[in-house]
């Protein structure tokens, strides 16, 4: 059992986020994974949202096209959604607004929300009555979700108490004749359930981030609110919500010189004002971790909804060649492992590390525990040194610009002033102009790449090991082709996977090995011009066979994956 | 024992000759070392500018980075390390045109750093333009029938944008310097300090500042935001330009 699907739609306002996490949460107390996907419009009251809970009995990670239960607030989602609902589904509806869709071997059932809302003295609760009727209708017992409401209303006792009645209200009011028979698992797997956004708020947290700077922007807000919310209890962390994201990405480097754990996060738009700043951060040598969470642009583009599109663009961001790494997860496992490496790499090699997600990963919940293997002791400090030898002094200032490991001092350190400096520079960090230090300072930097490509793991093909077809693909991208190569491969077809999310420095080599020996390669990408394949011709000299791609500003599915690779096989 | 020499470099700065950044450094080196600071728990953080470049002429730790960004750097330093004595530098281009927005927020956000701006009327380094801080009717490359826009006024948009030390003082008068800047590095706030600095190649000369320039006295409260405002609003005559705290919050 791994495509269940229960759809919630209404306007925003209306509280269907609580409502889909209620009934999320409900399924991983009984036992299963769950993918939470939220599409919301970029307003505030009004408008048409929806969320899809995916249910499985195996780890999931991307929507499918099907709902087998629709839980339509309004006759919007009625209109909408119903051509998604399978046969034998059901639509459980407002009895008081119009469904004006009806369709052959699905099950209608209605709810009496407004006389149910005139017999309570709480009259916002239809979002609870949905709740109670979908959790019923699929036979999960009532003391699973009276946990899940205690546990969320925690510290809201008056709303656990009206939502609790309202909820009660809908559960009953589903005859028995109506459910569906759901399989009840035997145990609970404990498992977290986060998005991208928290995985790289708990990557941060473990990697010993003390110092955050963020100006608020859609799809990596969360970032903010999470650490926000983490600071009032760590004494060691700092959050700061500045003026703009040039003073965001510049606090952070004032911070991480002062000998901070520095973060900032921001989005394509905001990402386009740091950019002086992240040739600033690689030329003055200073570590920083900048998330990038990509929406469709240009402009504000569609706010709130997902696409790869950014990759060139933080790629080649900046004014003249400077090192950076830019590392791209495609799960929110990934997002907490490979935000800890971006925390490694960038102290110990001093310089700017962004961490490239997309909306579909930053904002999609999924059921997981988050671990690693990176075995690397955060409590201890990179490349960072407390006394300064004589040796290391010239004039009286400290030599932090010269030398191999890089090895820097933070300020209040005896004998260990520099000049931190965007200017080119000498030895000690003073102005210069000398071409022959400008050359020796150019490869100081640019020779950083060599060493952090063999710090990266280098990438495998996932799946069939002697494949007729191999996908290419990155980001949230990833989790749908996953499932695909998975179900092929298991009806008999050969298919693997080639997933890149070390987009610089890049695996040269090893791409070109493994992609020379492809019989065929399919590039799938959500964005207009296939932005990793022209990257994969840049470094490899390969093209790809096929390519797909997709910028509506919605994820792929993994039926659109299956379909789509089918068809160009 | 802190001496004036523990924040001298060897090198030497390459500022045209009699500019009054040559003052400016002397003065922070000064009110550093009466303040006993030792080189390596101040920083110094500048921008993009002829200004800028001081730090490089110190043997203090400096961060110089981007055309404006001095002050959000100097607030995140601040902010990892509060026992760090930090100075960001400014200049009349560098901070109150391209870093204006940063310039409005510091003075709100009140984090403990004192902020220097070199005011010299002109965009220095890039051979002389107007600048936020050019009189109307400026003449240079950019405006050669002369500038048409006002000029804006630190002081009173500080006052306005919540600061909770205002000062000016005057790069012709090291002394008043020195005691000024004395007393913002020891300010428990966010600590603006404009500082008239004659621009002998492309702006005013020394004996147009030295005219208008008073020195307020020990009758003159700077609690009282009201007269504060009026003294910042003074000087927009273009006759009288009253130098010292004009505003200074006590904090309880
Ligand atoms: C982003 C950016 N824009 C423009 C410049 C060019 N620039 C360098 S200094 C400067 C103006 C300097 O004027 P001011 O801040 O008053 O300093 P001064 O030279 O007068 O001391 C400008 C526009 C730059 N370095 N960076
Ligand atoms: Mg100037």
């Amino acid at each position: 059992m791994n495509s269940f699907v229960i759809r919630i739609g209404g306007e925003a306002g209306w509280g269907i986020a609580t409502a889909a996490d209620i009934i999320a949460k409900v399924f991983i107390k009984a036992g299963y994974h769950v993918f939470l996907h939220k599409e919301y419009a970029s307003q505030i009251k009004g408008g048409h949202n929806y969320h899809t809970i995916r249910v499985s009995s195996i780890p999931i990670a991307a929507p499918i096209e099907h709902v087998n239960v629709l839980l339509a607030l309004d006759s919007a989602t009625g209109e909408k959604h119903t051509t998604f609902v399978v046969d034998g589904g059901t639509i459980i509806f407002n009895d008081s607004v119009e469904i004006r869709t009806t369709k052959r071997n699905v099950h209608y059932v209605p709810l009496q929300i407004t006389k149910i809302q005139q017999e309570s003295i709480e009259k916002n609760v239809a979002n609870a009555i949905f709740v109670g009727a979908a959790v019923k209708l699929c036979s999960i017992g009532y003391d699973i979700l009276e946990s899940v409401m205690e546990d969320i209303f925690k510290h809201k006792p008056v709303l656990l108490e009206t939502f609790r009645t309202a909820v009660q209200k809908g559960y009953n009011s589903i005859e028995k004749s109506n459910t569906i028979n759901f399989p009840a698992l035997k145990k609970s797997l404990s498992l977290g359930f986060y998005t991208g956004n928290d995985a790289i708020t708990q990557g941060a947290l473990d990697a010993g981030i003390t110092f955050h700077a963020q100006y608020p922007m859609t799809p990596v807000s969360k970032i903010l609110h999470n650490l926000a919310k983490d600071a009032i209890t760590t004494e060691a962390l700092t959050v700061v919500q500045p003026e703009d994201e040039i003073a965001a990405i510049n606090m952070a480097l004032g911070a991480s010189y002062a000998g901070a754990r520095a973060m900032t996060a921001t989005s394509g738009g905001g990402f386009s004002l740091m950019v002086e700043s992240v040739g600033l951060a690689s030329m003055a040598e200073i570590p920083l971790v900048l998330i990038e969470g990509q929406r469709p642009g240009p402009a504000t583009g569609i706010p709130t909804k997902t696409e790869q599109g950014d990759l060139s663009f933080v790629l080649s961001a900046g004014q003249g060649d400077f090192p950076r790494v830019v590392i791209a997860p495609g799960n929110v496992q990934e997002c907490y492992t490979e935000t800890k490496r971006a925390f490694y790499i960038a102290e110990k090699y001093q310089l700017p590390v962004i961490v490239l997600v997309d909306t579909a990963v930053a904002e999609s919940f999924v059921t997981v525990t988050l671990s690693d293997d990176l075995h690397i002791d955060f409590s201890q400090r990179f490349n960072i040194i407390n006394t300064v030898g004589n040796s290391q002094i010239k004039d009286g200032m400290f030599m932090r610009y010269e030398g191999e490991p890089l090895l820097r001092t933070v300020p209040g350190t005896k004998n260990g002033m520099y000049t931190c400096a965007g200017d080119e520079h000498t030895e000690v960090g003073c102005i210069t102009e000398d071409p022959t230090i400008r050359t020796s300072m150019m490869r100081r930097r640019m020779d950083k790449l060599n060493l952090i490509e063999t710090e990266l793991p280098p990438p495998e093909l996932y799946g069939s090991s002697d494949a007729d077809v191999t996908v290419v693909c990155w980001g949230s991208t990833t989790s749908a082709v996953k499932e695909v190569v998975d179900t092929l491969n298991s009806e008999g077809k050969k298919i693997n996977l080639l997933q890149m999310k070390y987009m610089c420095p890049f695996h040269t080599t090893t791409v070109h090995d493994i992609l020379k020996k492809s019989k065929k390669t399919i590039l799938i990408e959500n964005n207009y011009s296939g932005q990793l394949g022209r990257l994969i011709k840049e470094q490899t000299g390969i093209a790809m066979h096929e390519t797909i791609t997709k910028y509506n500003g919605q994820p792929f599915t993994v039926d659109e994956v299956y379909k789509l690779i089918i068809q160009k096989w | 024992m802190v001496e004036l020499q523990d924040h001298n470099s060897t090198e030497k700065p390459n500022w045209c000759p009699g500019c009054g950044n040559f003052t400016i450094l002397k003065s922070v080196q000064k009110a550093l070392t009466e303040l006993h600071c030792e080189p390596h728990n101040a920083v110094l953080v500048s921008g993009v500018g002829c200004f800028a470049k001081l730090p490089y002429w110190t043997k203090t730790n400096g961060f110089v980075g981007l055309h404006g960004r001095s002050l959000p750097v100097a607030q995140g330093i601040k902010l990892a390390n509060k026992d760090l004595t930090v100075i960001a530098f400014g200049g009349d281009g560098d901070g109150y045109s391209e870093g204006g927005n940063h310039f409005i927020h510091a003075c709100r956000r009140d984090v403990p750093i004192t902020y220097i701006v070199h005011n010299n009327g002109v965009f220095g380094l890039t051979t002389g333009q107007y600048s936020p801080t050019s009189d109307i009717g400026k003449k240079s490359k950019s405006s050669p029938l002369g500038s048409t826009e006002r000029p804006l006024n630190p002081l009173a948009v500080a006052i306005a944008s919540g600061a909770t030390f205002v000062a000016r003082t005057y790069a012709g008068n090291m002394s008043h310097c020195v005691d000024i800047l004395t007393k913002a590095i020891q300010h428990d706030g966010f600590a603006l300090v404009d500082v008239i600095q004659p621009c002998l190649t492309f702006g005013k000369t020394t004996k147009y500042y030295t005219e208008r320039v008073y020195y307020l006295d020990d009758k003159y409260d700077p609690s009282d935001k009201s007269i504060a405002f009026i003294k910042a609003v003074e000087s927009e005559h273009g006759q009288k330009i009253a130098c010292g705290i004009l505003y200074r919050e006590t904090k309880v």
